[in-house]
């Protein structure tokens, strides 16, 4: 479909101009088919699946049991457990990164103006393979020879098993994931600084604002958009949290760091029980899907 | 931010402790890459120093060896390229195409903007979600242990992205440019072609990074799609050397140290796109 090619002049110029008034059509159907196939019918089949008992030998047929596997939701343990877990990892992580990022963003601004190398050796995290990542910090807590346990004896304090202590290792998973992805906050937030239109603030001036006060007046409700959307990515990535939990602690101690995901990758997995495992995956598809459109309307993300 | 000017000596303590921060802020960033870095030239009885080397003393390329000769990153390496050009290619391709559509086009009954809203909310499945459904549709078509099954499924999450990207690129771009061109005797499409799709360059460069490290990174669907050497990626093969009984870290620190590689060097490269990247696109929603 070049255009104006003289051969698109006999039989071709129908098919183009029929391809030409349909191109508004044509254009979006690839994107729109290959998702329809990619999450409709994962997500019927799963449905499907979830109110099924499946043996894990492929031979034996599926069971009908209605809603039993969302009922098996309230009374197990494991699930609950997984669901504080994940609720706690969310909320700490994306907070101490948001504000982290943003202060950082701030004082870059304010004083860096120009150091892109800077910014860019401060965004590295960010784009290592999160089983890196995972594995770095492993070595890092090691308890017997890590490198954070030399450092504690070096200042005095005793030693600890981090990942492997029961009230430390939901806190050492959430400082790799600040590391991680706090320079992602850093980045958006320098992004949006970037564009703060000047005369605001020149005005602010004239009128004698303190600068905590154009923070606040000024600043923050610039980058309301650019909040709003960093705050949003974090959490759907936070849900979906995995690759640090299975290396660094596999869910352990006594169950402190088993997340949603993890849970299901057992139940699935493990426990050779697809039917339930995808009744919880509905569950976590629904809590998320709730949270973004609550979030994205209150935001005003969509028209 | 611009903030009041204050005295002299104040404003001296203030850029002074700002650099402060930062500096912290950079050693708590480069440290752990660093130390993985230098354990993967260590000889493992240095790797459990107690207190630990600081420096490698005594450097060594075995780890290095060991993961690209005798064992097979190099296969899981040129598995995860694949994976990422391919997924890369896809999602870019019509990613671009749907979000043109929907930053330019009219629809009856406010196709507009439903599509918008559902091709973004599919990017919220978490992936551990489409998993089961996905492993049994691969199964069926004959398709686990295979870099199309992988292809296949990290499009489902990045083509949304690409969409959505490409659709706020396009629609900072005016229109009436391409107007012009159709005035001359293009067509609509040749339009797209030949005038939003070049100016649309630096958008289409950072949507492209972000594919690439989404898919080089992956590990979930990874981990659960392929279980032979010919289709694993390079996370599940660093994975892989942490089994049951012991924890290869000389060899793992090599092969994480070589996977963040590229992707830093990469990130060098294109460092102008990436923050303009993202300001123009992902903020605009």
């Amino acid at each position: 479909m070049k255009g104006k090619s003289a051969a698109s002049l006999a039989i071709g110029g129908g098919l183009e101009r029929w391809a030409e008034r349909r191109l508004r059509y044509l254009m979006l159907a690839p994107a729109v088919l290959i998702l329809l196939a990619l999450t409709i019918f994962p997500s019927l089949y799963m449905f499907y699946a979830a109110v099924h008992r499946i043996s894990p030998n492929p031979d034996l047929p599926w069971q009908f049991v209605g809603a039993a596997n969302f009922a098996r939701l309230f009374s197990d343990g494991q699930f609950q457990a997984a669901l504080r877990n994940t609720a706690i990892f969310t909320v700490v992580a994306v907070s101490v990164e948001f504000l982290l990022g943003l202060g950082l963003a701030l004082l870059l601004d304010k004083y860096i103006r120009r150091m892109t190398f800077l910014k860019t050796v401060l965004m590295i995290p960010m784009m290592l393979p999160p089983i890196a990542v995972a594995i770095t910090w492993k070595l890092i807590y090691e308890p017997q020879f890590g490198v954070l346990n030399e450092i504690m004896y070096r200042l005095g304090l005793p030693p600890q098993a981090w990942a492997g202590d029961v009230d430390l290792a939901m806190f050492s998973i959430i400082v790799a994931d600040v590391w991680q992805w706090t320079p992602f906050i850093f980045l958006l937030m320098l992004a949006g600084l970037a564009s703060l239109p000047v005369e605001p603030y020149e005005a602010a001036e004239l009128d004698g604002a303190s600068s905590w006060r154009q923070f606040w007046d000024l600043t923050i409700p610039f980058l309301k958009p650019v909040i709003a959307i960093a705050l949003l990515l974090r959490v759907m990535d936070a849900l979906r949290l995995f690759d640090l939990v299975f290396i660094l602690t596999g869910g352990g101690p006594a169950d402190r760091t088993k997340v949603l995901s993890l849970y299901i990758y057992q139940v699935a997995y493990r426990f050779a029980d697809p039917g339930y495992a995808a009744a919880i995956s509905l569950f976590v598809l629904f809590v998320t899907i709730v949270l973004s459109t609550w979030f994205m309307k209150r935001m005003r993300l969509v028209e | 931010m611009r903030f009041k000017t204050r005295s002299r000596s104040r404003e001296t303590l203030l850029r002074l402790a700002a650099y402060g921060t930062i500096l912290i802020a950079l050693v708590l960033t480069l440290f752990p890459v660093y130390w993985i870095a230098a354990n993967s030239f260590k000889f493992d009885i240095d790797i459990f120093a107690v207190p630990p080397e600081w420096v490698p003393r005594n450097p060594t390329l075995k780890h290095y060896e060991q993961a690209f000769i005798e064992r097979p990153f190099l296969r899981y390496a040129l598995n995860s390229f694949l994976v990422a050009v391919g997924t890369t290619v896809i999602s870019v391709t019509f990613g671009t195409m749907a979000g043109y559509a929907l930053a330019r086009f009219t629809y009856p009954w406010q196709w507009r903007k439903h599509v918008s809203f559902w091709i973004l909310s599919t990017r919220m499945m978490p992936p551990i979600v489409s998993i089961i459904p996905l492993y049994l549709f691969f199964n069926y078509f004959d398709l686990l242990n295979t870099k199309a099954a992988l292809i296949i499924a990290y499009t489902a999450f990045n083509l949304p992205f690409a969409t959505w990207m490409m659709k706020s690129y396009f629609q900072d771009l005016p229109v009436e440019l391409e107007e012009a061109a159709i005035v001359d005797g293009d067509t609509r499409w040749g339009a797209f072609l030949h005038v939003a799709l070049p100016l649309a360059r630096p958008g289409l460069a950072a949507t492209a990074i972000f594919c690439l490290i989404i898919s080089w990174n992956e590990f979930l669907l990874a981990l659960i799609i392929t279980l032979t050497e010919q289709s694993q990626t390079l996370p599940i093969g660093i994975a892989g050397r942490v089994t049951q009984y012991t924890t290869y870290w000389g060899e793992i620190s090599a092969a994480g140290f070589m996977a963040c590689v590229p992707i830093v060097i990469f990130a060098f490269i294109v460092q102008k796109h990436l923050v303009r990247g993202l300001s123009l696109g992902a903020l605009k929603g």
